[in-house]
């Protein structure tokens, strides 16, 4: 059923659908409301999980590590400087193969203090072998927590899916809720490729040695890949029964245009409504939405990208002596291609500044008027200071 | 029902995960000093003459175990709701946590553990040794004799009491005001011992005849008559009418002979008995008057008691020698020399002299005399030293080539005159007597050494009995020994008592009871210094694994397979209930 | 695609305003989004919330610049606050006012409706003699003067949004509904009625 649902909400109404055991999580703006929600719902009793309060995103996540060893399906959900905070344990996380998901509502870093939108919170942590998935309105939000936790599973890697704060976590649209039979239809209950049994003492996450530690790395990396066609079937069989697909990444008009614009969360829904206005004045100017980010869908990208001219690459995001982190992946993606596209990269909107469709418009215009890149990263709309 | 889904992957999972055990590697073998277990002794117990083992009873209090707690008291003192209320409490002085914060309030947790014992009518269970054929006779049922019975019991001996007075008591009947001790309180006690077996027999008249029939009928005597005859002044007047001595004023108190006072009485000395009679004279109407010839921190009474009397309205006039009496009329004139400090004796106290010819003349409404007791009989005495006397540290053992052994005991023979020396007087008296019926009269001082609490002189009945108690080392707990990080800081519970406008109205108890929640909190307070309580901080610490739980009385043991020896488990014992020893001895 | 832009005060409720319109729209058939200006403020600092409908899905996700119309929650805000600041020409400024505001200059080439959504409030006991709430009313308003939603969407909306006082709501949005005074559109020489 249709209702008007806060993007916050739409997480914590998949959670619910998704019949987690175990939530563990400390509050930050702007990922509050998500565990408010979900408090809410198992103080109520209209959701049967263990909601832990702990007193860190360290602890919330070592928490869900130790639950989802026990073979129980987990979640949390945190922002900025409380993913930071997990650092050490998403890495772990990963090691120890457990399909925690995580809900990571993107909001800067501070100093400056700052709790609005930007994806370098999330993007730093692009090498800890979590799965990363972004979205851009409540609706995907919604499919994709669900879809998230067949993907760990499936391939037992953790699944952190993105929204951005406020302009996503804090909006109020429709949101198609689905009934609990076909979730459950879709996601069963989870049954765990291995769990701690006390009949059958064994220490996990222990002491790997030289000769054995490169091959595990292998596997991660292997399982990464196959996260791919894994999600590519999640979706399929998603579509069947809820009618919606949203594909790994998702090509707009991208067959006959001369500049392509990549982006990503919020962004990619604004672009949307720029695009669709360029195109009814003539120009051939398409879309590229990335919602797979880790594992980066190169294959793809290359095969949409391989003959347009020019590629814009928006980035709400900075690594700083870089550039926008998308950009430099999309580079990276297309390097080999033999005649490949000439790549511009675009930061914009750090810290929850609004990225209008003005913004958006610039960029396409800055793209068609100049014939190289001016450089690698063109930081818009800098005030004076 | 949902369809089972695909979840296969191409690859397979590979993930640390481990069932390998690392137990065949026997890593003890690195061991040069070895832990154990070992209890040692703590400062409380050392001090308290009895001897009772208050760590643990403190312990036991701590999870509850009132009964427990109360009969571990039983085994080395009779009287723990006497003790409770009128002990002097020299355990509190040497009590480790008086180094971290206060020291525990261990007395009121002793009258709070026999209260209860007596309000839910607890029946101890005993350890008690064999019947013996030898029948032992104790003459005087004061503290001392009333102890010397209860251990004899134990021990296996048949024993009768016989006492002059009409009820069993001593100076705990006749002396001790109720205020400090009531009256039904001794009852139970002393009714607890007769259980026992004792036999006590009462309104006896002790006489010579008497004393050298029962050397023929009795194994042994053991001689308890205390002091109740109240030491002369030898000064002019002080045997007219209306000088009385303090003692048996006391007596005639509670033997509920009704007097009043009016106007100011003055109580000749320093000790005790002065003391005592002073706050009876306040509680009568009269304005009491501690005449002292030295400085009041050199009065050897109790110095809660000065504390409380002052409290209550007795003045204290220090440096004051009595010179002489004379009546005149209703009132008396006591003429008093003024002394001056010259120095320090051999106790201590100040050394005094008169200061030139100076006196002064102070009149009363009465006077009492409470310069000291002395025992009311010359033969109650041991006799002087010969080869067929032994001198212990609170009796006197007299072996006779004919008939019974004489043991001398209580305040005839003990220089700190109280209830727990009277006790230890008994209890050294019982043990002495057991060895010298078993092993010879040479065997005595060796056995009793057997059972000292540390270095002594206190004795524990429950180690010459081979109690539990005896697994314990020597070694007296000091407070840099204990590990103060795992205590925090608590206040010492504070003793409710009457308010002062009460106790001038009543001869009620002063003290109050209290609370089971805040004995058991006080008790918390102990240290248990040298005891193991189960904390299971040696488990939790090693790290090595080697601490293993068993069903064992000690709850624990090492398994030096695995135990490297690091020594963690000793030093985060709180208590130092553990020991590093070389791996070879 | 309209924009409306509330006004309002920190803890007075007017996110949960925009909400309950949304909601109302959506009711209504429109496509519908809703969000506050996203920040940290005292509670009684002024406060500004947005709605966005339209037939069609709507893509655009920034911030509201060119609003319709506003809502203004609370008469006070006029002293500090340029309520017509992006307002697009002939837009309608909804104000919560007993009277109409004496100097009429600074809404010039607006049109202005104003209730006494505070008197509304207090009969219907909706928050304290203090603190009167006054979001459910300003949707009765706003239904009135755009003629939708429907009273039934915004009865439904109420229902589904507020956690109390459910039928007290109701009403005071029906009051407001029938009590609005219309000016309509300033013009500078005087007032033309809409």
């Amino acid at each position: 059923m249709k209702r008007v649902l806060e993007g916050s909400q739409a997480v914590a109404e998949a959670v619910r659908l998704a019949k987690v055991d175990v939530i563990s999580a400390y509050p930050i703006t702007p990922q509050t409301h998500i565990v408010e929600f979900l408090s809410e719902y198992c103080a109520k009793g209209t959701m049967n999980a263990r909601f832990l309060r702990v007193e860190s995103e360290h602890s919330a996540l070592a928490t869900l590590i130790g639950a989802a060893t026990t073979g129980v399906r987990t979640f949390t959900a945190t922002s900025s400087q409380g993913l930071a905070l997990m650092h050490e344990l998403l890495h772990w996380t990963t090691g120890a193969r457990v399909p925690v998901v995580m809900a990571e509502v993107n909001r800067a870093l501070g100093p400056g203090w700052n709790i609005w939108t930007d994806q370098t919170d999330s993007l730093a942590q692009r090498d800890t072998g979590w799965i990363q998935l972004y979205c851009e309105n409540g609706q995907e939000v919604l499919d994709t927590i669900i879809q998230a936790f067949r993907l760990g599973e499936w391939v037992n890697l953790p699944v952190m899916v993105v929204l951005d704060a406020f302009f996503l976590s804090h909006t109020y649209e429709p949101v198609d809720v689905p009934d609990q039979e076909p979730v459950d239809h879709f996601l069963p209950p989870y049954e765990p490729k291995f769990q701690v049994d006390t009949k059958d003492p064994r220490a996990f996450g222990s002491l790997v040695a030289p000769n054995a530690y490169m091959e595990m790395r292998y596997n991660i990396a292997e399982a990464m890949e196959e996260a791919q066609s894994c999600f590519q079937k999640i979706e399929d069989e998603y579509k069947g029964i809820f009618g919606r697909r949203y594909g790994l990444v998702e090509p707009v008009y991208c067959d006959d245009a001369e500049i392509v614009l990549v982006t990503s969360g919020t962004i990619t829904s604004t672009s949307r409504q720029v695009i669709n206005d360029l195109r009814a004045r003539g120009e051939k100017v398409g879309l590229l939405k990335i919602k797979l980010f880790r594992p980066f869908p190169v294959d793809i990208i290359r095969q949409i990208l391989k003959s347009i001219p020019k590629v814009a690459v928006i980035d709400r995001n900075i690594s700083f002596g870089a550039s926008g982190i998308f950009a430099q992946e999309v580079r990276a993606a297309l390097c080999n291609l033999a005649g490949h596209p000439l790549v511009f990269g675009y930061i914009v909107g750090l810290g929850g500044r609004d990225v209008t469709t003005d913004v958006l418009e610039d960029i396409y215009w800055r793209t068609k008027n100049n014939n190289v890149p001016e450089k690698e990263s063109i930081w818009l709309g800098l005030q004076e200071v | 029902m949902a369809e089972k889904k695909e979840t296969e992957n191409v690859v397979p999972l590979l993930f640390p995960r481990s069932s390998m055990s690392t137990e065949n590697n026997l890593t003890g073998s690195w061991r040069f000093l070895k832990p154990c277990y070992e209890e040692k002794t703590a400062p409380c117990s050392t001090a308290c003459p009895a001897g009772e083992d208050i760590g643990r009873v403190e312990m036991l209090m701590t999870q509850g175990m009132f009964k427990e707690a109360w009969e571990t008291i039983l085994k080395e003192n009779p009287f723990p709701a006497v003790c409770g209320r009128v002990c002097f409490h020299p355990c509190e002085g040497k009590c480790n946590r008086g180094e971290f914060d206060d020291p525990v309030a261990i007395r009121s947790i002793e009258r709070f553990l026999a209260d209860a014992a007596l309000r839910n009518e607890f029946n101890p269970s005993f350890d008690r040794l064999s019947s013996r054929k030898e029948k032992i006779a104790v003459i005087g049922a004061g503290p001392s004799g009333l102890a010397a019975a209860y251990f004899l019991t134990l021990l296996g001996y048949t024993c009768d009491v016989f006492e002059s007075m009409p009820e069993a008591g001593g100076i705990l009947r006749w002396g001790i005001p109720l205020y400090r001790l009531p009256v039904s309180v001794l009852r139970s006690e002393i009714a607890r011992i007769e259980n026992l077996g004792v036999h006590i027999h009462t309104g006896k008249h002790i006489s010579q005849d008497f004393l050298k029939k029962a050397q023929g009928d009795y194994s042994a005597i053991f001689m308890g008559c205390g002091h109740s005859s109240t030491r002369r002044l030898n000064i002019h007047g002080e045997d007219i009418e209306g000088v009385e001595n303090g003692l048996e004023f006391l007596g005639k108190i509670r033997r509920g002979e009704k007097y009043s006072f009016d106007g100011p009485v003055a109580v000749i000395g320093g000790g005790n008995t002065a003391v005592d009679v002073a706050r009876n004279v306040v509680r009568l109407g009269g304005k009491s008057l501690i005449v002292y010839r030295r400085r009041r921190r050199d009065m050897p009474a109790f110095d809660q008691e000065i504390q409380m009397a002052l409290e209550e309205g007795v003045e204290i006039r220090e440096l004051l020698a009595p010179a002489k009496v004379e009546s005149n009329g209703n009132e008396y004139t006591l003429t008093v020399q003024l002394m001056k400090v010259t120095g320090k004796d051999i106790d201590g106290r100040a050394a005094i002299e008169p200061e030139g010819g100076k006196t002064e003349e102070i009149t009363v409404r009465k006077i009492f005399k409470a310069i000291g007791e002395e025992a009311a009989e010359s033969w109650y005495n041991p006799p002087g030293k010969n080869k067929s006397i032994i001198t212990l540290s609170n009796s006197v053992l007299v072996q006779n080539s004919k008939g019974s052994v004489l043991v001398f005991g209580g305040d005839l023979t003990n220089k700190t005159k109280s209830v727990v020396h009277a006790v230890a007087s008994g209890k050294e008296a019982a043990i002495a007597l057991d060895v010298l019926f078993k092993k010879g009269f040479d065997a005595i001082e060796s056995g009793l050494e057997t059972c000292t609490v540390g270095e002594g002189p206190s004795l524990s009945m429950e180690v010459y009995m081979g109690g539990p108690r005896c697994d314990r080392t020597h070694h007296v707990v000091v407070y840099d020994e204990i590990n103060t990080d795992y205590f925090q800081m608590a206040s010492r519970v504070s003793q409710p008592r009457l308010l002062i406008e009460e106790r001038l109205k009543t001869f009620g108890e002063i003290d109050l009871k209290i609370s089971a929640n805040s004995a058991m909190k006080e008790a918390g307070r102990c240290f248990n210094c040298g005891l193991c309580n189960q904390c299971d901080n040696c488990y939790f610490f090693c790290p090595d694994l080697a601490i293993l739980r068993d069903d064992g009385p000690q709850g624990r043991h090492i398994n030096y397979d695995y135990c490297k020896g690091c020594g963690v488990c000793v030093v985060e014992c709180p208590r130092n209930a553990m020991v590093l020893k070389e791996e070879n001895q | 695609m309209i924009e409306i832009r509330f006004h309002g005060r920190g803890g007075q409720g007017t996110v949960i305003a925009s909400i309950l319109l949304a909601k109302a729209l959506f009711q209504a058939g429109y496509q519908v989004q809703s969000f506050p200006v996203f920040g940290v403020e005292r509670r009684g600092a002024p406060v500004e919330a947005y709605v966005r409908f339209d037939k069609e899905n709507i893509l655009i996700r920034t911030n509201v610049y060119n609003p319709d119309h506003v809502v203004v929650q609370d008469c006070t805000l006029l002293q500090n606050i340029d309520v017509t600041r992006g307002l697009k020409p002939e837009g309608w400024i909804i104000i919560n006012s007993p009277v109409s505001p004496d100097d009429l200059a600074p809404f010039t080439g607006f049109k202005l409706a104003f209730v006494d959504a505070n008197g509304i409030a207090l009969r219907n006991h909706l928050g304290t003699r203090t603190h009167p709430i006054v979001n459910t009313p300003m949707i009765g308003v706003f239904a009135r003067v755009f003629n939708m939603p429907s009273m039934d969407a915004v009865e439904a909306a109420i229902r589904e949004e507020v956690p109390a006082e459910v039928e007290g709501n109701i009403k005071a949005a029906q009051d407001a509904y029938n009590e609005v005074q219309l000016i309509g559109l300033i013009k500078e020489a005087g007032v033309d009625k809409a």
